[in-house]
Protein backbone atom coordinates (compact mmCIF):
# COMPACT_ATOMS: atom_id res chain seq x y z
CA UNK A 1 0.00 0.00 0.00
CA UNK A 2 1.34 3.46 -0.91
CA UNK A 3 0.33 6.86 0.48
CA UNK A 4 -2.14 7.57 -2.32
CA UNK A 5 -3.97 4.32 -1.63
CA UNK A 6 -3.76 4.69 2.17
CA UNK A 7 -5.45 8.10 1.97
CA UNK A 8 -7.98 7.00 -0.62
CA UNK A 9 -8.88 3.98 1.54
CA UNK A 10 -8.90 6.10 4.73
CA UNK A 11 -6.19 3.99 6.40
CA UNK A 12 -4.90 6.41 9.02
CA UNK A 13 -2.14 4.33 10.61
CA UNK A 14 -0.80 3.15 7.27
CA UNK A 15 -0.80 6.71 5.88
CA UNK A 16 1.12 8.05 8.87
CA UNK A 17 3.57 5.15 8.89
CA UNK A 18 4.32 5.56 5.16
CA UNK A 19 4.81 9.31 5.67
CA UNK A 20 7.16 8.71 8.60
CA UNK A 21 9.24 6.25 6.58
CA UNK A 22 9.43 8.49 3.53
CA UNK A 23 10.47 11.48 5.65
CA UNK A 24 13.42 9.38 6.88
CA UNK A 25 14.82 9.16 3.35
CA UNK A 26 16.38 11.72 1.00
CA UNK A 27 13.13 12.12 -0.87
CA UNK A 28 11.80 15.63 -1.55
CA UNK A 29 8.96 16.12 1.01
CA UNK A 30 6.96 17.84 -1.72
CA UNK A 31 6.57 14.45 -3.36
CA UNK A 32 4.77 13.24 -0.21
CA UNK A 33 2.36 16.17 -0.43
CA UNK A 34 1.82 15.44 -4.11
CA UNK A 35 0.78 11.88 -3.24
CA UNK A 36 -1.46 13.19 -0.45
CA UNK A 37 -3.14 15.45 -3.02
CA UNK A 38 -3.67 12.53 -5.35
CA UNK A 39 -5.18 10.49 -2.51
CA UNK A 40 -7.47 13.36 -1.55
CA UNK A 41 -8.49 13.69 -5.19
CA UNK A 42 -9.69 10.08 -5.11
CA UNK A 43 -11.55 10.69 -1.83
CA UNK A 44 -13.24 13.71 -3.42
CA UNK A 45 -14.30 11.71 -6.48
CA UNK A 46 -15.69 8.94 -4.30
CA UNK A 47 -17.63 11.50 -2.27
CA UNK A 48 -19.02 13.10 -5.44
CA UNK A 49 -20.01 9.64 -6.67
CA UNK A 50 -21.88 8.90 -3.43
CA UNK A 51 -19.47 6.14 -2.35
CA UNK A 52 -18.10 8.16 0.56
CA UNK A 53 -20.18 10.20 3.00
CA UNK A 54 -19.51 13.33 5.03
CA UNK A 55 -17.90 11.52 8.00
CA UNK A 56 -15.50 9.81 5.55
CA UNK A 57 -14.63 13.17 4.05
CA UNK A 58 -13.98 14.60 7.51
CA UNK A 59 -11.83 11.59 8.38
CA UNK A 60 -9.76 12.02 5.23
CA UNK A 61 -9.26 15.67 6.22
CA UNK A 62 -8.06 14.56 9.65
CA UNK A 63 -5.51 12.11 8.16
CA UNK A 64 -4.41 14.80 5.73
CA UNK A 65 -3.90 17.30 8.56
CA UNK A 66 -1.59 14.88 10.38
CA UNK A 67 0.37 14.08 7.22
CA UNK A 68 0.77 17.79 6.45
CA UNK A 69 1.83 18.56 10.05
CA UNK A 70 4.57 15.93 9.74
CA UNK A 71 5.77 17.08 6.31
CA UNK A 72 5.69 20.88 6.67
CA UNK A 73 8.67 21.25 9.07
CA UNK A 74 10.77 19.23 6.60
CA UNK A 75 10.04 21.45 3.63
CA UNK A 76 13.12 23.38 2.53
CA UNK A 77 13.67 26.12 5.09
CA UNK A 78 14.98 29.53 4.26
CA UNK A 79 14.49 29.14 0.56
CA UNK A 80 11.70 31.46 -0.47
CA UNK A 81 9.29 29.49 -2.59
CA UNK A 82 7.74 31.69 -5.21
CA UNK A 83 3.97 31.45 -5.04
CA UNK A 84 2.09 31.04 -8.28
CA UNK A 85 -0.69 33.51 -7.59
CA UNK A 86 -3.16 34.82 -5.02
CA UNK A 87 -6.59 33.35 -4.44
CA UNK A 88 -9.24 34.63 -2.04
CA UNK A 89 -11.31 31.72 -0.71
CA UNK A 90 -14.26 31.40 1.65
CA UNK A 91 -17.70 29.98 2.38
CA UNK A 92 -20.31 32.60 1.53
CA UNK A 93 -22.64 34.38 3.96
CA UNK A 94 -25.29 32.20 5.58
CA UNK A 95 -23.36 28.96 5.16
CA UNK A 96 -21.13 27.49 7.84
CA UNK A 97 -19.80 24.40 6.05
CA UNK A 98 -16.04 24.15 5.73
CA UNK A 99 -15.10 20.51 5.25
CA UNK A 100 -14.76 20.91 1.49
CA UNK A 101 -13.44 24.44 1.88
CA UNK A 102 -10.47 23.28 3.92
CA UNK A 103 -9.68 20.49 1.47
CA UNK A 104 -9.72 23.03 -1.38
CA UNK A 105 -7.41 25.28 0.64
CA UNK A 106 -4.94 22.41 1.09
CA UNK A 107 -5.07 21.48 -2.59
CA UNK A 108 -4.50 25.06 -3.76
CA UNK A 109 -1.86 25.78 -1.11
CA UNK A 110 0.21 22.67 -1.80
CA UNK A 111 -0.06 23.32 -5.52
CA UNK A 112 1.80 26.56 -4.95
CA UNK A 113 -0.95 29.16 -4.71
CA UNK A 114 -1.12 31.85 -2.03
CA UNK A 115 -4.52 31.25 -0.47
CA UNK A 116 -6.40 33.72 1.73
CA UNK A 117 -9.00 31.53 3.44
CA UNK A 118 -11.61 33.82 5.02
CA UNK A 119 -13.46 30.94 6.73
CA UNK A 120 -17.22 30.47 6.88
CA UNK A 121 -20.30 32.73 6.76
CA UNK A 122 -18.23 35.41 5.05
CA UNK A 123 -20.13 38.60 4.14
CA UNK A 124 -19.84 39.85 0.55
CA UNK A 125 -18.14 43.02 1.83
CA UNK A 126 -15.31 40.95 3.33
CA UNK A 127 -14.66 39.22 0.01
CA UNK A 128 -14.54 42.64 -1.66
CA UNK A 129 -12.20 44.03 0.98
CA UNK A 130 -9.76 41.10 0.85
CA UNK A 131 -9.74 40.97 -2.93
CA UNK A 132 -8.96 44.66 -3.07
CA UNK A 133 -6.32 44.47 -0.33
CA UNK A 134 -4.44 41.50 -1.83
CA UNK A 135 -5.08 42.27 -5.48
CA UNK A 136 -5.92 38.59 -5.94
CA UNK A 137 -7.11 37.90 -9.49
CA UNK A 138 -9.04 34.77 -8.46
CA UNK A 139 -11.90 34.46 -5.99
CA UNK A 140 -13.23 31.03 -4.96
CA UNK A 141 -16.65 30.89 -3.32
CA UNK A 142 -17.83 27.83 -1.44
CA UNK A 143 -21.31 26.87 -0.26
CA UNK A 144 -22.96 23.58 0.61
CA UNK A 145 -26.58 24.66 1.00
CA UNK A 146 -28.76 25.63 -1.97
CA UNK A 147 -29.53 28.76 0.08
CA UNK A 148 -25.88 29.71 -0.42
CA UNK A 149 -26.37 30.13 -4.17
CA UNK A 150 -28.07 33.48 -3.52
CA UNK A 151 -25.15 34.58 -1.35
CA UNK A 152 -22.75 33.61 -4.13
CA UNK A 153 -24.79 35.76 -6.51
CA UNK A 154 -24.80 38.63 -3.98
CA UNK A 155 -21.03 38.33 -3.48
CA UNK A 156 -20.33 38.48 -7.22
CA UNK A 157 -22.68 41.46 -7.53
CA UNK A 158 -20.79 43.14 -4.69
CA UNK A 159 -17.50 42.64 -6.57
CA UNK A 160 -19.21 44.22 -9.58
CA UNK A 161 -20.53 47.14 -7.52
CA UNK A 162 -17.06 47.70 -6.08
CA UNK A 163 -15.70 47.96 -9.63
CA UNK A 164 -13.34 44.97 -9.31
CA UNK A 165 -15.36 42.21 -10.98
CA UNK A 166 -13.59 42.83 -14.28
CA UNK A 167 -10.22 42.21 -12.62
CA UNK A 168 -11.09 38.82 -11.17
CA UNK A 169 -12.16 35.35 -12.20
CA UNK A 170 -14.67 33.74 -9.86
CA UNK A 171 -15.12 30.02 -9.30
CA UNK A 172 -17.86 28.44 -7.20
CA UNK A 173 -18.13 25.01 -5.63
CA UNK A 174 -19.11 23.03 -2.60
CA UNK A 175 -22.53 21.56 -3.11
CA UNK A 176 -24.73 20.30 -5.89
CA UNK A 177 -23.58 22.95 -8.31
CA UNK A 178 -24.14 22.80 -12.06
CA UNK A 179 -24.09 25.10 -15.08
CA UNK A 180 -27.50 26.61 -14.28
CA UNK A 181 -26.26 27.63 -10.83
CA UNK A 182 -23.07 29.05 -12.34
CA UNK A 183 -25.11 31.20 -14.73
CA UNK A 184 -27.50 32.26 -11.96
CA UNK A 185 -24.67 33.39 -9.69
CA UNK A 186 -22.66 35.06 -12.47
CA UNK A 187 -19.53 33.01 -11.72
CA UNK A 188 -16.98 32.24 -14.42
CA UNK A 189 -16.73 28.54 -13.64
CA UNK A 190 -17.79 25.88 -11.16
CA UNK A 191 -16.35 22.71 -9.75
CA UNK A 192 -17.76 19.68 -8.01
CA UNK A 193 -14.51 18.59 -6.37
CA UNK A 194 -11.28 20.07 -5.02
CA UNK A 195 -9.18 18.90 -7.96
CA UNK A 196 -11.26 21.08 -10.29
CA UNK A 197 -10.41 24.13 -8.15
CA UNK A 198 -6.72 23.48 -8.83
CA UNK A 199 -7.28 22.81 -12.54
CA UNK A 200 -9.25 26.06 -12.90
CA UNK A 201 -6.65 28.07 -10.97
CA UNK A 202 -3.83 26.66 -13.11
CA UNK A 203 -5.76 27.53 -16.25
CA UNK A 204 -6.52 31.06 -15.07
CA UNK A 205 -2.94 31.71 -14.02
CA UNK A 206 -1.68 30.19 -17.29
CA UNK A 207 0.24 27.46 -15.55
CA UNK A 208 1.00 24.48 -17.71
CA UNK A 209 1.24 21.21 -15.92
CA UNK B 1 -54.17 34.50 -15.18
CA UNK B 2 -56.56 31.71 -14.24
CA UNK B 3 -55.95 28.42 -15.92
CA UNK B 4 -58.65 26.33 -17.55
CA UNK B 5 -57.35 23.27 -15.72
CA UNK B 6 -59.07 24.65 -12.65
CA UNK B 7 -62.49 24.22 -14.23
CA UNK B 8 -62.41 20.55 -14.91
CA UNK B 9 -62.25 17.59 -12.64
CA UNK B 10 -58.70 16.43 -12.11
CA UNK B 11 -57.18 13.38 -10.53
CA UNK B 12 -54.62 14.52 -8.00
CA UNK B 13 -51.94 12.42 -6.45
CA UNK B 14 -49.41 13.39 -3.80
CA UNK B 15 -45.88 12.05 -3.84
CA UNK B 16 -43.89 13.10 -0.80
CA UNK B 17 -41.04 12.29 1.51
CA UNK B 18 -42.20 10.30 4.53
CA UNK B 19 -41.46 13.20 6.87
CA UNK B 20 -43.69 15.54 4.82
CA UNK B 21 -46.50 13.00 4.47
CA UNK B 22 -46.44 12.71 8.26
CA UNK B 23 -47.59 16.34 8.43
CA UNK B 24 -50.18 15.91 5.68
CA UNK B 25 -52.04 12.81 6.78
CA UNK B 26 -54.44 14.45 9.23
CA UNK B 27 -55.55 16.88 6.49
CA UNK B 28 -55.49 14.52 3.51
CA UNK B 29 -58.80 14.64 1.56
CA UNK B 30 -60.39 11.21 1.19
CA UNK B 31 -60.35 11.35 -2.61
CA UNK B 32 -56.64 12.19 -2.90
CA UNK B 33 -54.24 9.28 -3.08
CA UNK B 34 -50.63 9.52 -2.03
CA UNK B 35 -47.34 7.72 -2.22
CA UNK B 36 -44.58 7.98 0.33
CA UNK B 37 -40.88 7.85 -0.50
CA UNK B 38 -38.14 6.94 1.94
CA UNK B 39 -36.58 9.82 3.93
CA UNK B 40 -33.11 8.29 3.54
CA UNK B 41 -33.13 9.09 -0.19
CA UNK B 42 -32.29 12.74 0.54
CA UNK B 43 -28.70 11.82 1.41
CA UNK B 44 -27.96 11.14 -2.26
CA UNK B 45 -29.67 13.61 -4.62
CA UNK B 46 -29.24 11.30 -7.62
CA UNK B 47 -30.97 8.41 -5.83
CA UNK B 48 -33.79 10.73 -4.78
CA UNK B 49 -34.14 12.01 -8.34
CA UNK B 50 -34.31 8.47 -9.75
CA UNK B 51 -36.83 7.26 -7.18
CA UNK B 52 -38.99 10.37 -7.59
CA UNK B 53 -38.98 10.19 -11.40
CA UNK B 54 -40.02 6.54 -11.24
CA UNK B 55 -42.83 7.36 -8.80
CA UNK B 56 -44.03 10.21 -11.07
CA UNK B 57 -43.98 7.96 -14.12
CA UNK B 58 -46.02 5.34 -12.26
CA UNK B 59 -48.48 7.89 -10.88
CA UNK B 60 -49.05 9.65 -14.19
CA UNK B 61 -50.96 6.55 -15.33
CA UNK B 62 -53.71 7.40 -12.86
CA UNK B 63 -53.34 11.12 -12.09
CA UNK B 64 -53.14 14.18 -14.29
CA UNK B 65 -51.80 16.44 -11.52
CA UNK B 66 -49.11 15.37 -9.08
CA UNK B 67 -48.21 17.47 -6.05
CA UNK B 68 -44.67 16.82 -4.82
CA UNK B 69 -43.89 17.05 -1.13
CA UNK B 70 -40.34 18.16 -1.88
CA UNK B 71 -38.38 21.36 -2.40
CA UNK B 72 -35.21 21.85 -4.42
CA UNK B 73 -33.67 19.26 -2.04
CA UNK B 74 -29.96 19.62 -2.93
CA UNK B 75 -30.94 19.97 -6.59
CA UNK B 76 -32.53 16.49 -6.64
CA UNK B 77 -35.62 18.03 -8.24
CA UNK B 78 -33.70 19.61 -11.13
CA UNK B 79 -34.23 17.56 -14.26
CA UNK B 80 -37.41 15.87 -13.05
CA UNK B 81 -39.75 15.49 -16.02
CA UNK B 82 -43.49 15.89 -15.96
CA UNK B 83 -44.12 13.72 -19.06
CA UNK B 84 -47.90 13.53 -19.45
CA UNK B 85 -49.00 15.11 -16.18
CA UNK B 86 -48.73 18.50 -14.45
CA UNK B 87 -46.37 18.75 -11.48
CA UNK B 88 -46.95 21.13 -8.58
CA UNK B 89 -43.90 21.76 -6.39
CA UNK B 90 -43.57 24.13 -3.42
CA UNK B 91 -40.97 26.79 -4.28
CA UNK B 92 -38.66 26.10 -1.33
CA UNK B 93 -35.12 24.91 -0.77
CA UNK B 94 -36.13 21.94 1.32
CA UNK B 95 -38.70 20.59 3.74
CA UNK B 96 -37.60 22.88 6.59
CA UNK B 97 -39.45 25.68 4.77
CA UNK B 98 -42.48 23.40 4.37
CA UNK B 99 -42.58 22.76 8.12
CA UNK B 100 -42.03 26.43 8.99
CA UNK B 101 -44.84 27.43 6.61
CA UNK B 102 -42.99 29.40 3.95
CA UNK B 103 -39.67 30.00 2.20
CA UNK B 104 -39.56 33.39 3.91
CA UNK B 105 -39.94 31.92 7.41
CA UNK B 106 -37.04 29.56 6.69
CA UNK B 107 -34.89 32.38 5.39
CA UNK B 108 -35.57 34.44 8.50
CA UNK B 109 -34.51 31.55 10.77
CA UNK B 110 -31.50 30.89 8.60
CA UNK B 111 -30.40 34.53 8.74
CA UNK B 112 -30.79 34.58 12.52
CA UNK B 113 -28.52 31.57 12.97
CA UNK B 114 -26.95 29.88 9.92
CA UNK B 115 -25.42 27.21 12.16
CA UNK B 116 -28.75 25.59 12.96
CA UNK B 117 -29.59 21.94 12.70
CA UNK B 118 -33.35 21.40 12.50
CA UNK B 119 -35.33 18.43 13.80
CA UNK B 120 -39.01 17.56 13.64
CA UNK B 121 -41.04 14.67 15.00
CA UNK B 122 -40.98 13.10 11.53
CA UNK B 123 -37.21 13.29 11.15
CA UNK B 124 -36.61 11.85 14.59
CA UNK B 125 -39.06 9.02 13.84
CA UNK B 126 -37.32 8.35 10.52
CA UNK B 127 -34.14 8.04 12.61
CA UNK B 128 -31.66 9.33 10.09
CA UNK B 129 -29.78 12.40 11.34
CA UNK B 130 -26.10 13.03 12.12
CA UNK B 131 -26.99 12.36 15.76
CA UNK B 132 -28.40 8.92 15.05
CA UNK B 133 -25.38 8.14 12.90
CA UNK B 134 -23.26 7.84 16.02
CA UNK B 135 -23.84 4.09 16.33
CA UNK B 136 -22.95 3.44 12.71
CA UNK B 137 -19.86 5.61 13.06
CA UNK B 138 -18.81 3.84 16.26
CA UNK B 139 -19.00 0.50 14.44
CA UNK B 140 -16.93 1.88 11.58
CA UNK B 141 -14.42 4.00 13.47
CA UNK B 142 -14.59 3.12 17.17
CA UNK B 143 -16.14 5.28 19.91
CA UNK B 144 -13.44 7.91 20.35
CA UNK B 145 -12.92 8.58 16.67
CA UNK B 146 -16.66 8.51 15.95
CA UNK B 147 -17.32 11.31 18.44
CA UNK B 148 -14.31 13.20 17.18
CA UNK B 149 -15.68 13.06 13.61
CA UNK B 150 -19.16 14.04 14.67
CA UNK B 151 -17.84 16.97 16.65
CA UNK B 152 -15.87 18.06 13.60
CA UNK B 153 -19.02 17.88 11.46
CA UNK B 154 -20.96 19.91 14.02
CA UNK B 155 -18.21 22.33 15.00
CA UNK B 156 -19.76 25.33 13.23
CA UNK B 157 -23.27 24.53 14.42
CA UNK B 158 -24.50 26.36 17.48
CA UNK B 159 -28.26 25.73 17.59
CA UNK B 160 -30.44 22.64 17.54
CA UNK B 161 -33.98 23.71 16.70
CA UNK B 162 -37.03 21.55 17.22
CA UNK B 163 -39.88 22.55 14.91
CA UNK B 164 -43.18 21.98 16.65
CA UNK B 165 -45.60 21.36 13.79
CA UNK B 166 -48.44 20.79 16.24
CA UNK B 167 -48.86 17.29 14.90
CA UNK B 168 -49.37 14.43 17.39
CA UNK B 169 -47.67 13.92 20.72
CA UNK B 170 -44.44 15.86 20.49
CA UNK B 171 -43.24 15.46 24.06
CA UNK B 172 -40.87 12.48 23.52
CA UNK B 173 -39.41 14.20 20.44
CA UNK B 174 -39.01 17.50 22.23
CA UNK B 175 -37.12 15.88 25.08
CA UNK B 176 -35.03 13.84 22.63
CA UNK B 177 -34.00 17.10 20.94
CA UNK B 178 -33.28 18.78 24.27
CA UNK B 179 -31.09 15.85 25.36
CA UNK B 180 -29.30 15.75 22.02
CA UNK B 181 -28.60 19.48 22.20
CA UNK B 182 -27.10 19.04 25.64
CA UNK B 183 -25.04 16.01 24.58
CA UNK B 184 -23.46 17.85 21.66
CA UNK B 185 -23.15 21.28 23.29
CA UNK B 186 -25.76 22.99 21.11
CA UNK B 187 -28.29 25.60 22.14
CA UNK B 188 -31.80 24.16 22.17
CA UNK B 189 -34.58 26.22 20.69
CA UNK B 190 -38.17 25.43 19.87
CA UNK B 191 -39.71 26.94 16.74
CA UNK B 192 -43.39 27.11 16.06
CA UNK B 193 -44.16 25.38 12.78
CA UNK B 194 -46.95 26.35 10.41
CA UNK B 195 -49.25 24.20 8.32
CA UNK B 196 -49.86 26.97 5.80
CA UNK B 197 -47.80 25.57 2.97
CA UNK B 198 -48.99 22.01 3.65
CA UNK B 199 -52.62 23.20 3.45
CA UNK B 200 -51.94 25.04 0.19
CA UNK B 201 -50.27 21.93 -1.23
CA UNK B 202 -53.40 19.93 -0.47
CA UNK B 203 -56.16 22.45 -1.12
CA UNK B 204 -54.58 25.23 -3.20
CA UNK B 205 -54.31 27.86 -4.38
CA UNK B 206 -51.08 26.93 -6.11
CA UNK B 207 -49.90 30.48 -6.38
CA UNK B 208 -46.46 32.13 -6.52
CA UNK B 209 -45.32 29.85 -3.71
CA UNK B 210 -45.44 26.97 -6.19
CA UNK B 211 -43.79 25.86 -9.39
CA UNK B 212 -46.18 24.53 -11.99
CA UNK B 213 -44.50 22.19 -14.45
CA UNK B 214 -46.61 21.49 -17.52
CA UNK B 215 -46.76 18.09 -19.28
CA UNK B 216 -43.60 17.53 -21.29
CA UNK B 217 -41.61 20.12 -19.31
CA UNK B 218 -38.71 19.67 -16.91
CA UNK B 219 -38.02 21.18 -13.49
CA UNK B 220 -35.10 23.63 -13.64
CA UNK B 221 -33.03 25.32 -10.95
CA UNK B 222 -34.30 28.71 -12.09
CA UNK B 223 -37.90 27.62 -11.45
CA UNK B 224 -37.04 27.82 -7.74
CA UNK B 225 -35.81 31.37 -8.13
CA UNK B 226 -37.95 34.31 -9.07
CA UNK B 227 -35.96 34.67 -12.26
CA UNK B 228 -38.01 33.34 -15.17
CA UNK B 229 -36.30 30.73 -17.27
CA UNK B 230 -34.98 32.06 -20.58
CA UNK B 231 -36.52 29.15 -22.42
CA UNK B 232 -39.92 29.75 -20.84
CA UNK B 233 -42.85 29.39 -23.13
CA UNK B 234 -45.49 28.88 -20.50
CA UNK B 235 -47.79 31.61 -19.33
CA UNK B 236 -46.42 33.66 -16.44
CA UNK B 237 -48.38 34.66 -13.33
CA UNK B 238 -50.36 31.50 -13.47
CA UNK B 239 -52.46 30.43 -10.50
CA UNK B 240 -53.94 27.00 -10.31
CA UNK B 241 -56.90 26.14 -8.13
CA UNK B 242 -58.03 22.71 -7.15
Amino acid sequence: MDLVEALAELKEEEALEITRKRLGTDEDPNAILADAREGMGIVGSRFAAGEYFIPDLVYSGEILRQVTDMVKPKLVQGKEVKKLGKIVLGTVAGDIHDIGLNIVEFMLDTNGFEVYNLGVDVPASKFVEKTRETGAPVVALSGFLTLAFDSMKDTIEALEAAGIRKNVKVMIGGGQIDEQVQKYTGADAYGTDAVTAVTLAQKWFNINN
Amino acid sequence: MQNDVSHKKRNIKIIACETVIEEMLSLMPADVSYRTLDFGLHVNPQSLKNALQQAINDASEEADTIVLGYGLCSQALVGIEAHNCTLVVPKVDDCIAIFLGSAQAYLEQHRQCPGTYYLTRGWIKAGDTPFTEVDTLIKQYGQKKAYCLLNQILKNYSRLAFIDTGNGDIEPYRSYTQNTAERFGLKYQELKGSGELIRKMLFGPWDDDFIIVRPGKTVTFLDFKDTRSIETDSAPEEVLHI
